[in-house]
């Protein structure tokens, strides 16, 4: 449950760091960075298990 | 003088600074280069931000980004082949004073928005990677984080 809640808010992170990032906000940006945030929420909670080893 | 002639001014700051950083880089102990190498991506960054506003190109504010990412992240790097991260007061108290300085003065003139969001974003990304690499980090302490992995 932890590991989901972790992998929602890395996602939240990212998708708003995308939104801050681009140039236009448009509902295919949006699609795209929040789909691509996905996987990446999920890497960074593998780096931060590695980081912290737990 | 207009208004982005200030912003120009302020950006020929941390730019005319570079000048003894990047004479540094290329004289004397490697620790201390590595530091000054440090520093020059601090204030490359701080020098493209209102260099950004200035000009007009809000382009130059994604070079300033990518300056705030890859510059710590090459300090760590050269750190790991020299076996020390080399700690510098300098580079800390340098981001501590110098990016605030700069970086509230254009979100005021960006205004409340995305672009004042990427500014914040960057001038944070700038003070942790200051922070990171400028606290330092001997051989033992490198070791011990490694875990012995590396020989």
């Amino acid at each position: 449950m932890s590991g989901v809640l972790e992998v929602l808010a890395w996602w939240l992170v990212l998708t708003g760091v995308w939104l801050v990032l681009i140039s236009t906000v448009d509902s295919l940006e949006v699609m795209v960075g929040a789909a691509a945030a996905l996987p990446t929420a999920l890497v960074a909670r593998a780096a931060r298990r590695v980081v912290t080893g737990r | 003088m207009r208004a982005d002639d200030g912003w120009l001014a302020v950006a020929l700051v941390p730019l005319l600074a570079l000048v003894p950083v990047l004479w540094r880089v290329s004289r004397g102990a490697p620790e201390d280069r590595l530091i000054a190498q440090n520093l020059s991506s601090l204030l490359g960054g701080l020098a493209l931000l209102p260099a950004a506003q200035g000009f007009g190109r809000p382009a130059y504010v994604d070079v300033a980004l990518v300056l705030s990412v890859l510059g710590p992240t090459g300090t760590l790097i050269y750190a790991r082949f020299l076996g020390v991260l080399p700690g510098s007061r300098l580079v800390r108290r340098t981001a501590l004073l110098g990016v605030p300085a700069i970086v509230l003065p254009l979100c005021v003139a960006a205004g409340p928005g995305r672009a004042m969001a990427k500014l914040l974003l960057i001038g944070a990304l700038l003070i942790a990677g200051s922070v990171v690499t400028g606290a330092g980090g001997g051989r033992g302490r490198k070791a011990a984080a490694d875990g012995g992995r590396t020989a």
